[in-house]
């Protein structure tokens, strides 16, 4: 048990918020990029939420409720075709003269980054809550 | 005196209602946490436990000690997503403040029985 309560919960989705925010941070910097590690042109990066156990509950049998946490469990690559620009000019052009462009959409991270944020936002209010809870307990009796 | 006071049934029920809050104060985190994890359901403290509290307490205060909160999965929540998950984050946080502010008040009515006790003893009031 411990002494702030849902203090685990609410670090697990911190944690996992943040690394949200780095991945898209990654995605809005390489919006432009044409050529990465691999020569191609960069691919939009999206990372899979997945609870995991804190603990179980009752009598522990299969259906019985369980306090889950989260965590990242993977970061993929988002298999969609991003835009071909004509640009006979650039370095990275083909023999017909266009450019493969990043599959990154601007609008669509900036939206994600709102909602990672604000998630973000909700977790730190949960450990503000628990952590006020927790100096109530040591309240008692005074 | 001291039995009076931590057997009392006051002091008993907010014990258990203070155990209860924390519960819920760990299954909202859990909620919150994964706002955005496809498939999960949340879970909330179960619905059934004042209805036991009720019975405990009628049972005398034996029955209240051996009363133990449990979570449930929230299946009246519908869910208004693709992915299943049903957790709203708005109304989590909602729950959570209240939840917060019920512990406070029951902290408050627990120290209050302490500091009667130390009136009792002390023979005046404390500061």
């Amino acid at each position: 048990m411990d002494f702030i309560p849902g203090i685990e919960a609410a670090s697990g989705g911190l944690q996992a918020q943040r690394t949200r925010l780095d991945v898209i941070a990654q995605n809005i910097a390489n919006a432009q990029t044409t050529r990465g590690a691999d020569g191609r042109a960069y691919t939009r990066q999206v990372v899979s939420f997945e609870s995991e156990l804190i603990k179980r509950m009752g009598d522990g049998a299969g259906g019985s409720p369980a306090l889950r946490g989260v965590h990242v469990s993977r970061v993929t690559g988002d298999p969609q075709q991003g835009p071909r620009v004509h640009n006979p000019g650039h370095p990275d052009a083909d023999a017909d003269g266009y450019v493969q462009m990043p599959n990154v959409n601007m609008a669509m991270e900036m939206v994600d980054l709102i909602s990672a944020t604000r998630a973000y936002e909700a977790n730190l209010a949960v450990v503000k809550s628990g952590r006020e809870m927790a100096t109530r307990t040591l309240d008692i009796g005074r | 005196m001291i039995d009076a006071l931590f057997k009392g049934q006051n002091y008993q029920v907010a014990r258990q209602m203070m155990d209860a809050t924390v519960l819920r104060q760990q299954a909202l985190a859990a909620n919150i946490a994964n706002a955005e994890t496809p498939g999960y359901k949340r879970v909330d403290l179960a619905p059934s436990f004042s209805d036991q509290l009720q019975a405990a307490l009628q049972r005398g205060p034996g029955e209240l000690q051996k009363l133990q909160a449990q979570l449930v999965e929230d299946t009246t929540a519908k869910s208004v997503r693709p992915d299943g998950n049903n957790v709203e984050v708005e109304k989590e946080l909602m729950m959570l403040g209240r939840n917060s502010n019920e512990y406070n008040f029951l902290a408050q009515v627990v120290t209050h029985d302490i500091r009667s006790l130390r009136t009792a003893i002390t023979g005046r009031n404390a500061g």
